[in-house]
């Protein structure tokens, strides 16, 4: 049984004219164990897809299993309930509370499920040290550089232990060393059994995962697997071709009225539309 | 309840730190109105303490005759007028006098005449002096002591006798004991004979104004005034108090007669005076209590606003912990705990400034506030009721905010 199952999936936001699809009929299958890379341009539906999966947001249309049983309408409170039990956040800008210090920062999951207050610093004291930061415990977030904060952040999505960790961006606010100390970290927690899903625009660091999804425009359009310790042949080229620029956006930058032309804007991979647009572009 | 501990309940003391001034200005409201509900309940529990504490030593058995027929029972206005009987207009006469004196049942008569007049002593002066026309039984009725000296003789004028209160033999004189002096009034000399003991200065009574009176013998100011001054009341005092409600009833027969049927006149009872002083008092405190709880709304409006801006601001705080799993009730409580913490510091503020006031009515008034401990865990009661009340608003739309939006403002 596969530990997420997308089936025709799709996000819109807004009503009426102004609909904008983020996320456009995805199927995706992700199993346990897997390291999984997302890429693609800004605007590409990376955050939707793991808000989606994160089961922050609920998707408008499609199915989703995790682990099996459909989530993809539940109520606020049992949706909480499985982010705070099975799922580990981590975010590009750290998010960890600036009042609290490390280890109320880390032990307010298990606060949430109920934990004493001995038992849940006991844990996260326990996740610091094997993340190699205990001796900051009691440190506040301004007082910790970026990896270190980031480290928390981590040492915060695991205490729980989650059954799927979600990363977006995780490395996107640090410099190459801070970035590299996150990803060592998150490795060595996939190396553990973790199922581990993360955004980056950095074709250098799928080399840390198993697996790389691309999207444009709310779809995936290329998921290939490949080996730890390779940038993915995909990446790679996206690595030396970065700005990614296409016949397509040349002529939308250079002229609208060329861009008004259906022939052009009938190709898929034309920049973000609107349903309106959509509708107009079949007639 | 197992969600609210303490790493919550310290996230939500956390906020404080942050913007101290601003939680002060927002518990302000508390704390006015819990300070000034606990006061006003104090004041006129004491204040009635203090009256039927009067009553009960020095006005049982004294039947108190005014002119006019005043309404006591019900709270209307006119009854406002027993406060400070000098207010009450109309005057009673000599013959109303021997009346009373002839009822059976009356041990001795005071009639009470009031005017204002220049007082002239040898240390000072009242351009509007308080001189009161009455008999030697006042001093029994009234169950008031003097200092030196003896009281008026009797109801000739055998002699222009002044028995002078006590501050007013300072103001007049310069001295505590000014036996044997003169003092002008109106030009006419007397002479200082007694100096009265200070008057219990219980609050609406007129004993702070006769600790500034001269006392002179009824018919001394009969003369001094052309007969033109005002008796506004006779007190009787009755020989067996137990009777009193017999003896109120033949004499407003006898008055009634004398009269010719009309009820142009009132008799109180020591009871209808603590009622009367009581309905007035309860009126009063209602309406002060009904302002003060006013304030406690708006200062629970106050703290629904500032708790409104506070969860804009922690917007995101309200995202990440809605991403790691904290569920809508957590967020709920978490500000619920936040607000009413507000409003009950800010209650215990406003308790703590009410005995400080009542410390300093203590000092500098005769009034004596009696602060229970019940209006105390009332007014806290409240103060946390207003916490929660109008926390639960902001409270409720933080916690049903979207996670996505809420992670997404900064």
């Amino acid at each position: 049984m596969p530990l997420i199952k997308l089936d025709n999936v799709s996000k819109l936001y807004g009503f009426g004219d102004a609909t904008t699809i983020a996320l456009d009929e995805i199927d995706l299958v992700i199993n346990k164990g897997e390291f999984v890379a997302v890429m693609g341009p800004s605007g590409s539906g990376k955050s939707t897809l793991m808000n989606i999966i994160g089961l922050l947001d609920r998707p408008s249309q499609g199915r989703y299993l995790l682990e099996g049983k459909s989530v993809a309408r539940l109520r606020s409170d049992q949706a909480a309930k499985i982010r705070r039990d099975s799922i580990g956040f981590i975010f590009q800008s750290f998010n960890l509370l600036t009042r609290l210090n490390v280890i109320d920062n880390v032990s307010l999951p298990l606060i949430y499920k109920g934990y004493t207050k001995s038992k849940s610093y006991r844990l996260a004291s326990s996740i610091l040290d094997k993340i190699g930061i205990q001796s900051r415990e009691y440190f506040y977030p301004s007082q910790l550089s970026g990896g270190q904060a980031q480290c928390v952040a981590i040492a915060r999505a695991i205490v729980n232990n989650p059954k799927l960790i979600i990363a977006d961006e995780p490395t996107g606010n640090l410099d190459s060393a801070g970035a590299r100390l996150v990803m060592e970290i998150l490795s060595e927690i996939h190396a553990a059994g973790n199922t581990i899903i993360f955004v980056t625009h950095n074709p250098d660091l799928t080399r840390y995962a198993t697996r790389v999804v691309y999207m444009h425009d709310g779809n995936i359009i290329h998921d290939e697997k490949t080996a730890i310790g390779r940038v993915a042949p995909r990446a790679r080229e996206e690595l030396y071709t970065l700005p990614i620029q296409t016949v397509d956006d040349d002529i939308a930058g250079v002229s609208a009225l060329i861009k008004a032309i259906p022939a052009h804007n009938s190709n898929p991979r034309s920049s973000n539309r609107t349903k309106k647009n959509q509708r107009k572009h079949r007639k | 309840m197992k969600i609210i501990n303490d790493i919550q309940f310290k996230s939500s003391l956390d906020a404080f730190r942050l913007a101290k001034l601003r939680n002060f200005w927002t518990m302000l409201g508390v704390i006015i109105g819990v300070a000034s509900f606990i006061l006003i309940v104090g004041i006129s529990e004491g204040i009635k303490l203090q009256i039927n504490n009067q009553i009960n030593t020095s006005e049982a058995g004294v039947l108190t005759i005014r002119p006019q027929d005043i309404q006591v029972a019900g709270s209307s206005l006119d009854s406002l007028a027993l406060f400070s009987g000098i207010n009450v207009s109309g005057s009673l006469t000599n013959r109303d006098i021997s009346t009373v004196t002839n009822t059976p049942g009356i041990k001795s008569v005071a009639p009470m005449a009031a005017i204002t007049a220049k007082v002239v002593g040898s240390g000072g002066k009242y351009n509007n002096g308080l001189v009161i026309g009455t008999s030697s039984s006042l001093l029994n009725i009234l169950g008031q002591s003097l200092s030196y000296g003896s009281f008026l003789n009797s109801l000739s004028n055998v002699q222009n006798q002044v028995i002078v209160g006590n501050s007013a033999s300072m103001d007049l004189f310069n001295e505590d004991v000014p036996l044997g002096q003169t003092v002008q009034i109106n030009g006419t000399n007397f002479v200082v004979e007694g100096i009265l003991n200070p008057f219990p200065a219980t609050p609406l009574s007129s004993g702070a104004e006769f600790n500034k009176a001269l006392f002179i013998n009824y018919g001394n100011l009969e003369s001094l005034t052309n007969n033109s001054a005002t008796t506004y009341q006779i007190l009787a005092l009755t020989k067996n108090p137990k009777n009193i409600n017999k003896i109120k009833q033949a004499l407003t027969n006898r008055l009634l007669v004398t009269h010719g049927g009309q009820k142009d006149f009132t008799i109180l009872s020591p009871a209808q005076n603590a009622s009367s002083n009581n309905t007035i008092l309860n009126l009063l405190t209602k309406l002060i209590i009904g302002v003060s709880i006013i304030s406690l709304i708006v200062g629970g409006i106050g703290i629904m606003n500032v708790m409104l801006v506070s969860i804009t601001e922690r917007m995101h705080e309200i995202g990440i912990r809605k991403s790691l799993g904290a569920t809508n009730r957590q967020i709920l409580d978490q500000f619920l705990i936040e607000s009413t913490t507000l409003s009950i510091i800010g209650g215990i503020i406003g308790i703590i400034l009410a005995f400080l006031a009542d410390l300093l009515f203590r000092m500098f008034t005769n009034i004596r506030p009696a602060i229970s401990f019940e209006i105390v865990v009332i007014a806290l009661l409240i103060a946390s009721g207003i916490g929660i009340i109008f926390g639960s608003v902001p409270a409720y739309k933080a916690a049903h905010k979207d996670p996505i939006e809420a992670l997404r403002s900064e």
